[in-house]
């Protein structure tokens, strides 16, 4: 766990769409490691979104301002040309949304979706090999049926299932790092469970990063590394996850743990 | 057959059904026309001048004896060419125009979008007139005109599923996967917006079919000898009352044809 993947070094947003410019990120500092899971948490508006966004340059470039560096690799993402942004977006840097069911084109099959990535950074690799990998990934998402996905429309597909054909193509180019903004919130409990496990032994099997975001604790205990903790657009706290979670320093982080709901059976 | 009639039985979309029936009828006496016509659309025939119609001539004939039905076969072709052709400049540079403003906004979507105010600010008629009096008159020009007065109205609606779609996720997610801006703008969200396209282009096809038919009454359409619904129509008006069938049947098939595909979009619309 020595490479760095990613770096954010004093990072911050600031929006300029009214009268008064608005911070909604501010001094965020934190770095990732190869194969290492962080979870970011923070209630609604706490800023863990935008950062993901602007790791994966889905920010608009009008309206806002942004400052500081994100380093993947060590190149800044940030002042990076745009073709070379795009050649990693997708190959290098992928990313898993929050809703599965308008995250995937409707007029599109599956399949395809799937290869999109390939399709588009390695255009090289032939449409059998293409067909293959995704055929492996839907596989590896644990479909029971890979060849039926494949020629599926998404509205034949279930939640739990549209998102784990978003994870098969967020991990069909062998990203270094993914980004899953919430991307448990829209599903059940018991679905949630399955994806979290899936993406776990992604993690493990394939050495990739994980920038896991979600408002929900437990979740972020039962899958993270390390965690960031976030407010009002700054870093509350930073930790491994059992610190975090055994040894709070901060307040906020003590009444995030304490709020969280405890099932008695 | 069986599963013709199963899938008929599902679906029983009577507007449809009846939509894609009166059009079919339609374009096959045109094509019938491309090879076979009772008599030559310009033989005329001094003996059967404004005669009505009878067996030698179903539906009757015009002031220099011509036989009116052979005139509606033509005419449904060039109407039916013009209309078509109308449609689908409209239809093309309307995406064009309306994907590039729906999709990066900004600038441009300012530029071409007060253009397109300007030229909405004609009526289309108006419009065509205009063009066809600088370009001057002849079937290509009136396609020409008749497409570029169509352009605002696609332009405006394509635009507007644009700015929708492209806030959805799966516009995200394809950009995050390193899509450019033209794969995304045709390969991922092109598809998307086909629904509403489909039936804006059925009632543009409409519109351009009254408009042919409007620029050839005003006499600056197809011009004589060939025939044009419109055309026709114009024609008739001066022996409304010594030969109403002259005016009678070129405006029914006008109707019919209107009515055809209003139908057939209603009807997929609903699909």
């Amino acid at each position: 766990m020595a490479e760095t993947i990613l770096e954010v070094k004093d990072f911050g947003i600031e929006f300029h769409d009214h009268d008064r410019p608005e911070r909604v990120v501010e001094h965020v500092d934190f770095s990732l490691q190869k194969g290492e899971i962080l979870g970011i948490v923070g209630e609604s508006g706490s800023g863990k979104s935008m950062t993901a966004l602007a790791i994966a340059g889905l920010l608009p470039r009008k309206k806002l301002r942004k400052e500081g560096q994100i380093l993947f690799l060590g190149e800044d993402l940030m002042t990076m040309e745009r073709k070379k942004l795009r050649s990693l977006q997708g190959d290098e840097i992928s990313m898993i949304f929050q809703e599965p069911m308008t995250a995937l084109n409707p007029t599109m099959r599956v399949g395809m979706q799937v290869e999109e990535a390939l399709r588009i950074h390695h255009p090289e690799v032939s449409a059998e090999e293409r067909k293959r990998r995704a055929l492996a990934w839907l596989k590896n998402v644990e479909m029971d049926d890979p060849e039926r996905v494949y020629e599926a429309y998404p509205h034949e597909l279930s939640g739990g299932m549209r998102q784990r054909v978003m994870i098969a193509a967020a991990m069909v180019g062998n990203p270094q790092l993914l980004i899953a903004d919430e991307c448990t919130t829209a599903l059940d409990v018991t679905v949630q469970a399955q994806i979290i496990r899936l993406l776990l032994e992604i993690n493990q099997k394939e050495q990739v990063s994980v920038l896991f975001i979600s408002h929900d604790l437990s979740l972020i205990r039962q899958i993270s590394h390390r965690v960031i903790v976030m407010q009002l657009g700054h870093i509350v706290e930073q930790g491994d996850v059992e610190q975090i979670f055994n040894a709070p320093q901060e307040e906020y982080t003590k009444h995030l743990i304490a709020a969280i709901p405890q099932v008695v059976l | 057959m069986k599963t013709i009639r199963e899938w008929i039985k599902k679906h029983r979309n009577f507007n449809f059904f009846a939509g894609a029936g009166i059009t079919s009828l339609i374009l096959l006496v045109a094509l019938v026309g491309i090879f076979y016509t009772p008599y030559a659309s310009t033989e005329m025939n001094a003996a059967a001048k404004n005669a009505a119609p009878s067996l030698q001539h179903i539906m009757g004939c015009d002031n220099y004896g011509r036989d009116i039905f052979s005139r509606v076969m033509e005419g449904i072709r060039n109407t039916f060419f013009i209309s078509l052709a109308t449609v689908a400049i409209g239809t093309f540079a309307g995406i064009l125009v309306g994907s590039v403003c729906g999709y990066f906004g900004g600038l441009p979507d300012d530029i071409l979008m007060r253009v397109n105010d300007a030229l909405f600010a004609f009526p289309s008629i108006l419009l065509a007139l205009v063009i066809i009096s600088l370009l001057g008159t002849g079937t290509i020009n009136v396609v020409l005109a008749l497409g570029i007065a169509f352009i605002p109205s696609f332009a405006r609606i394509v635009r507007s599923e644009y700015k929708k779609q492209v806030t959805l996720d799966y516009v995200q997610s394809a950009r995050l996967m390193g899509a450019g801006h033209l794969r995304l703008i045709f390969v991922h969200i092109l598809p998307n917006i086909v629904p509403v396209l489909l039936s804006s282009v059925m009632i543009g096809f409409n519109n351009a079919v009254l408009a042919e038919a409007g620029l050839s009454y005003l006499g600056i359409g197809v011009q004589p000898p060939e025939a044009s619904l419109g055309r026709m129509l114009s024609e008739a008006q001066s022996y409304l009352f010594t030969a109403p069938w002259y005016a009678l049947f070129p405006g029914l098939v006008i109707v019919l044809m209107v009515l055809g595909f209003a139908l057939l979009a209603e009807g997929m619309t609903e699909e």
